[in-house]
């Protein structure tokens, strides 16, 4: 770490912050007072070098928005510049930058990124899970945005030690989508409109929610993979979307995201209604094997619009609408 | 050695297929869905409701058939390589002639000529240039004779084939990654009549072609010397052995993907039980790999339920200190 100089030691006060793995994101809004102090202090985990020195002396003189955050590793994040050169390694991040308006200062995303179609413009960096270092240094980011997996610890920690500004977010369920939209609108400098985008899909959700409320439940398998079988469990979005939308998956007691199961523990748990992607689809409905499951024999093999239900980003409302549409045709009139 | 001659009918053959019945049984009999022995038997027949009669006739059974017949195969081919080779530790898997199938394979499906009937084609060319590989390395550090040598040129050669297919796989969606690695551990969920059939086509030209070489075998393992005098041709004849023992490897890859130590073992337990003569040891250890492999799937899908465990993990920890055993004793 590099020396931060006197009006910078006092950094040892953040001591305090959560540090350990897995801590709840946590925006600490620091009072005006201790402003000209902490923020410099702040500075200084992520920075190195001239560059503490240099941002500890602009940002006690400036002022600015005096806020730092805590990402999903556990590092503290500074919230102060208004970022010009981002890379997003998450495609759920890359949306919500889009819908924040801050589209046109990305310089890097994942091979995944495909939404909105302007995000196909912005250059490709890979698959997103251990980035290639030096290719997203190369892009003279001074904001990356990771998924917080293991795969992506070493990776965020290179970036830092580079002085690169670096947050690790989770972003696998709807809480998670929330507080990622609002810290990523204060990093990107335009809070009203992460408010406006994060509303907008709360709003959403909860007209999906209510619309079904009074339904029956509909019990949902959700094919995901084909070999090794994947379905979705209580640890992804898709599973709370489901429940959303008026469903209620059978493998909402396994906790993993996606965990693998057999073909015959899926006749035991005896699904109203399967779901699937179109390669998915057409193997359910061509395998005998499939025809095991009274819903697949009864024809209630529902596609999925892979496209819209793919990322726990801007549009899971638009994604809760299409699948309460799908468990109950008819029942749900809303407008995406 | 004491010949057993009428005995090893009762010290291996009525056990080996006893085993492999109840086995079989045991395999269509249970699953993640509870059903009467009744209605089981009426299922097997066709009668019952329509999702006892699927789950029993569409899962279950080419399940149980799909790992009989890649435990046979592999039997089979780790018994002709070891009698082939004079050598106790060969079996496709740690010689590298199953990773060079799964590059085959994986290339084949990566070029879009995936099938049930394709694929196997594409890995018996991967499994040729792999058993090519080693046998030319292995006899360029003149250690053919020498277990050891053999196995660590199959070693490096699986290795290579694991890097390739990593290669290929760095840019593929997390999905297809984690798909493609429970390939490469081995499993036979995937199975359906269609692939059964296939395998058991390739099953029978390999299978049948080592049969019939038996003999060649037989005097191929006493030596490379003693067979010329006996009038082999040791090129010709060793040359089609590793391929037949190639065939059945790669359409087990295939098949199932990549499925260990199942040829190191069965062979061993078919000349313990008292089988000589390479005729009876290759059948012997047929029937013993279906009876290993139709166990191994049945604990694979009941010990970690409703998650599965990957069958080439099951085998390898009964392969792992059956080896080294063999290992220990191959060297002293």
């Amino acid at each position: 770490m590099a020396d931060g100089g006197a009006d910078c030691g006092a950094f040892r006060r953040l001591g305090h912050l959560p540090s350990g793995s897995g801590a709840r994101l946590r925006l600490l809004v620091l009072s005006a007072a201790r402003r000209s102090v902490a923020l410099p202090l702040v500075a200084s985990l992520v920075a190195l070098g001239s560059m503490v020195a240099a941002g500890c002396t602009r940002e006690s003189a400036g002022g600015g928005p005096g806020l730092a955050a805590v990402d999903d590793f556990g590092d503290t994040v500074v919230v102060g510049r208004t970022p010009r050169r981002i890379v997003s390694l998450n495609p759920a991040t890359t949306e919500m930058l889009f819908a924040l308006g801050a589209g046109a200062r990305l310089v890097g995303r994942t091979h995944w990124d495909v939404y909105p179609d302007s995000a196909r413009l912005v250059p490709d960096l890979g698959n997103g899970l251990q980035p290639n270092v030096e290719a997203v240094l190369a892009t003279r980011p001074d904001l990356v945005v990771l998924y917080a997996s293991e795969d992506n610890r070493a990776a965020a920690r290179r970036f830092r030690a580079a002085g690169v500004g670096t947050v690790a977010l989770k972003v696998d369920s709807i809480a998670e989508f929330r507080r990622a939209v609002l810290l990523l609108g204060q990093l990107v400098g335009d809070t009203a409109r992460a408010r406006t985008v994060a509303d907008s899909v709360a709003r959403t959700l909860a007209a999906v929610r209510a619309a079904t409320a009074g339904l029956p439940r509909v019990s949902v398998f959700w094919h995901v993979w084909d070999a090794p079988l994947l379905t979705i469990g209580a640890g992804s979005y898709l599973n709370e979307l489901v429940e959303i939308a008026g469903g209620r998956n059978v493998y909402r007691d396994l906790p993993s995201p996606s965990p693998q199961i057999t073909l015959e523990d899926v006749v035991r748990r005896d699904p109203d209604v399967i779901l699937a992607g179109p390669e998915g689809a057409r193997r359910i409905q061509t395998d005998p094997a499939w025809r095991s499951l009274a819903a697949v024999r009864a024809g209630r093999v529902r596609l999925v619009d892979t496209a819209i239900v793919g990322r726990p980003s801007v549009r899971l409302g638009e994604a809760a609408v299409s699948l309460a549409r799908l468990l109950h045709p008819g029942a749900v009139e809303l407008r995406p | 050695m004491t010949r057993l001659g009428d005995l090893s009918a009762v010290r291996f053959w009525l056990p080996a297929a006893a085993a492999l019945v109840a086995l079989l049984t045991a395999a269509v009999a249970f699953g993640a869905v509870p059903l009467s022995p009744h209605a089981v038997w009426r299922a097997v027949l066709g009668a019952g409701d329509e999702t006892t009669v699927a789950i029993v006739r569409s899962l279950r059974m080419p399940r149980a058939a799909l790992a009989a017949l890649v435990g046979a195969a592999l039997g089979m081919s780790g018994a002709a390589l070891q009698g082939s080779l004079r050598n106790a530790l060969a079996e496709p898997y740690l010689l590298g002639v199953s990773g060079g199938a799964a590059v085959g394979a994986v290339s084949a499906v990566a070029l879009g000529v995936a099938g049930a009937a394709a694929v196997p084609v594409a890995a018996f060319a991967g499994a040729a240039v792999a058993v090519g590989v080693v046998l030319l390395v292995a006899r360029a550090a003149r250690g053919r004779a020498d277990p050891r040598v053999l196995l660590m040129a199959g070693v490096i050669v699986g290795a290579f084939a694991n890097a390739a297919i990593m290669v290929a796989l760095a840019d593929a969606p997390p999905n297809t990654t984690r798909g493609a690695l429970w390939w490469m551990m081995g499993s036979v969920a995937g199975a359906d009549w269609p692939r059964v059939a296939w395998l058991a086509l390739y099953l029978a030209v390999g299978g049948g072609a080592l049969v019939l070489w038996a003999r060649d075998i037989d005097v191929l393992s006493l030596g490379e010397e003693p067979a010329a005098a006996l009038g082999v041709h040791v090129e010709r004849a060793s040359r089609r052995v590793y391929l037949a023992a190639s065939l059945l490897a790669a359409a087990t890859v295939a098949a199932a993907g990549l499925v260990g130590f199942v040829g190191l073992v069965v062979p061993h337990i078919a000349r313990g039980a008292g089988l000589r003569g390479h005729r009876a040891v290759l059948l012997g250890a047929a029937l013993c790999g279906a009876a290993l492999l139709v166990g191994a799937d049945l604990a694979a899908r009941v010990l970690r339920a409703p998650a599965e465990l990957p069958l080439g993990a099951v085998t390898a920890l009964v392969g792992v200190p059956f080896f080294l055993v063999q290992l220990r004793r191959a060297s002293a």
